[in-house]
């Protein structure tokens, strides 16, 4: 088997604010296997976008080492960063942050863009995941002109699109109502089953922890369980 | 990496026309900058083509030949003997020379005294070919009385009215000329007034007189001699090129270290130095005006890229390196500021050349006659369109929006990206 498409070992983040040190990750050691589905729960203010922003290399870590794919962020350069970045990894952010002056497919296609692939090559691909998400026939609408669901879906794509070996998603329902929610969620599960994409996906609304296979609590910084469960989502 | 290049420049094309609005009113002010840089660099390369066309018309011309010694000396023992002058002719003769001449003039030039019963004046004597020397010179067009000089003329003399009036002079009277001739003996010449002239520079009128230079030639005992000979080009552009290609053609004869080619920076340095000083405070004053659009710019792009922190974030997030992120700054900044400038520039450009490019009439401006380093200005300035003033105009421009935005894109690479993602809601 190759590497783990995720692995920590120890990760410390201490943040010095004013005279106080706040801990917000204390040492997590985590592996996570290509096309895992990992829900990374846990209240507001445990952690949770700490540890993928150290995940992610856009925060530097205290303490403790980050693998991705088997390179190891901790001792990348802000160049190297940024090309596994592009290479590895895909984002999505609780509020979209779709680039606003280009349109919904030019958005999901911009990791391929940068990459310098192929126009013909990158919209089969793209227009495929739009139509895989049910977004098709909104491929030349702003994002102003979405809905915040359809938002996120475009956001999803744009995440997954270049194949990364893994997509940190933080809290990506927060800003949608439940109906949206739950459509996100299958979708990204979809993408999951069906392409192997693989997922952590902070968030602390319960309903959406019950719909995982592997959940990770995080409480204070630090991993209180780690549990392998029945996914519910097949019935 | 160009695949990043060409997705920053069409991010930062979209961003502006998003912010059409804000980005509109320091378009505005670029492009009144530009077409105020470009009109005033133009107008000014045209008023300086003046003073220097006024100026080597009184003097020696755009390009004066004379001997080295002549050059400090100003004696007539420092001549450029008549073999010389021949060299020097034929040289111009050949043709191929880069510029236009419009005109060469032969002159032999000396210091004396004029003198009538009324009493004895210091004068500037000049030995002319009337034929050619028309051509040259200003002053044949600033005839008084009389008549400037003709060829077959003996004993004419054509005079300042300064000088006619100190010596109580008429048109028709006889005076007396008297100077060091060639021999180092005092000689004497009687001549008659033909015609006087009015320059406006007292100085000028109150000392200067043309005569037939064989006339000058016969009394001084240097016939055929001459102490200089002077060069009219098409315009002060071309000086340099021909100077240097005339004095090459001149070096392959023996005897030619002993003759120099002065350019009118040299034989009239205040005029240099009031051409450069005045093209320094146009510097100064674009330098200021540009400084204050400037500063638009910067206020222009910084807003930007305070209202966009997290777009640079989320750039950073998809794989651009803090540099690229702030390239796109950098982009933004130079696209406003180099189109707007552009648009000014050839703005500036039609509006002069529509309006003005026969000449702009500045009599209202000017109360009296304006007198300036020996040269009387006329009001009407004809605009000078170079392609080296576009170039320069241009590059200042680009400069410009490179500094105004370099600030900013300093800014965008400083961003913490964790930062930005921060406060979400
Ligand atoms: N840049 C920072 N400076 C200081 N404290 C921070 C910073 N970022 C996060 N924290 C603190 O770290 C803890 C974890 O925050 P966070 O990772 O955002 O938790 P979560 O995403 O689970 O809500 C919190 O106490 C938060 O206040
Ligand atoms: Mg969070």
């Amino acid at each position: 088997m190759g590497n783990p498409a995720l692995r920590t070992e120890a990760v410390w983040k201490v943040f010095h604010q004013e005279a106080e040190e706040v801990r917000a990750v204390r040492g997590v050691t985590l592996t996570i296997q290509p096309g895992e589905f990992v829900v990374l729960a846990g209240p507001s203010g445990s952690g949770k976008t700490t540890l993928l922003n150290l995940i992610g290399g856009l925060t530097r870590p205290t303490d403790g080492r980050v693998w991705v794919d088997g390179l190891e962020l901790t001792r990348m350069g802000s160049r190297e960063l940024a090309r596994m970045r592009l290479e590895k990894l895909g984002f999505i952010f609780q509020s979209y942050n779709l680039l606003p002056v280009l349109s919904a497919l030019e958005n999901a296609e911009f990791p391929l863009l940068l990459r310098g692939m192929e126009r013909e090559q990158r919209e089969r691909r793209v227009r495929e995941l739009f139509q895989r998400t049910g977004l098709a026939g909104l491929e030349h609408r702003r994002p102003g002109k979405l809905s915040g669901g359809q938002q996120q879906r475009v956001a999803v794509i744009r995440a997954v699109v270049g194949e990364p070996a893994l997509v940190l998603a933080d809290e990506p329902t927060a800003n949608l109502d439940s109906a949206a929610s739950d459509i996100l969620l299958t979708v990204m599960e979809e993408l999951n089953r069906d392409l192997g994409t693989t997922f952590i996906f902070a968030t602390h609304d319960s309903r959406l922890m019950e719909r995982s296979r592997r959940l990770i609590h995080l409480v204070d910084g630090q991993i209180v369980s780690d549990q392998w469960q029945e996914s519910r989502r097949e019935q | 990496m160009s695949s990043k290049t060409a997705v920053i420049a069409k991010l930062a094309l979209r961003n502006l026309r998003r912010q059409a609005r804000r980005s509109l009113l320091t378009a505005a002010s670029m492009i009144a900058g530009g077409a105020l840089l470009i009109f005033s660099l133009i107008l000014g390369d045209g008023t300086h083509e003046q003073w220097i066309d006024s100026a080597v018309r009184m003097a020696d011309g755009h390009l004066a030949v004379q001997s080295v010694r002549f050059g400090d000396s100003r004696a007539l023992k420092d001549r450029m003997p008549s073999e010389y002058r021949a060299l020097v002719e034929r040289a111009l003769r050949q043709g191929g020379l880069p510029g236009d001449i419009y005109a060469t003039v032969p002159r032999l030039s000396v210091t004396g005294m004029a003198s009538s019963a009324a009493g004895a004046r210091p004068v500037r004597i000049l030995g002319v070919d009337p034929a050619v020397e028309a051509a040259f010179s200003v002053l044949d067009e600033k005839v008084r009385q009389g008549r400037y000089l003709q060829s077959g003329d003996r004993l004419a003399a054509f005079v300042g009215i300064g000088l006619l009036e100190a010596l109580d002079l008429r048109l028709g009277s006889k005076f007396v000329l008297t100077a060091q001739d060639a021999g180092g003996e005092i000689a004497g010449q009687l001549v008659r007034v033909v015609g006087t002239f009015r320059t406006g520079i007292p100085e000028v009128d109150r000392s200067l007189l043309h005569i037939p230079l064989s006339t000058a030639g016969d009394w001084l005992g240097c016939s055929g001699d001459v102490t200089s000979i002077g060069l009219l080009l098409g315009n002060s552009q071309q000086v340099p090129q021909a100077r240097s290609s005339l004095q090459q053609r001149l070096s392959r004869h023996p005897g030619s270290d002993e003759l120099q080619v002065l350019s009118w920076r040299e034989s009239l340095p205040e005029l240099d130095a009031a051409v450069k000083i005045d093209d320094f405070s146009n510097y100064l004053f674009q330098g200021i005006l540009f400084g204050i659009i400037a500063l638009g710019i910067v206020n222009t792009v910084l807003m930007s890229v305070m209202y966009r922190r997290r777009e640079f974030g989320v750039l950073q997030a998809l794989g651009l390196t803090p540099g690229q992120s702030a390239s796109l700054v950098l982009a933004e900044g130079l696209f406003l500021t180099v189109l707007s400038g552009t648009i000014g520039i050839a703005l500036g450009l039609s509006v002069t050349w529509f309006l003005w490019g026969e000449g702009l009439d500045l009599s209202s401006m000017m109360d009296n006659e304006w007198t300036f380093s020996g040269v009387v200005m006329e009001p009407v300035v004809v605009p000078s369109f170079r392609v080296a003033r576009m170039v320069q105009g241009l590059s200042f421009i680009f400069l410009i929006g490179m500094l105004a935005s370099l600030y900013p894109a300093l800014r965008a690479l400083r961003i913490d990206v964790a930062e930005t993602m921060k406060f979400e809601r």
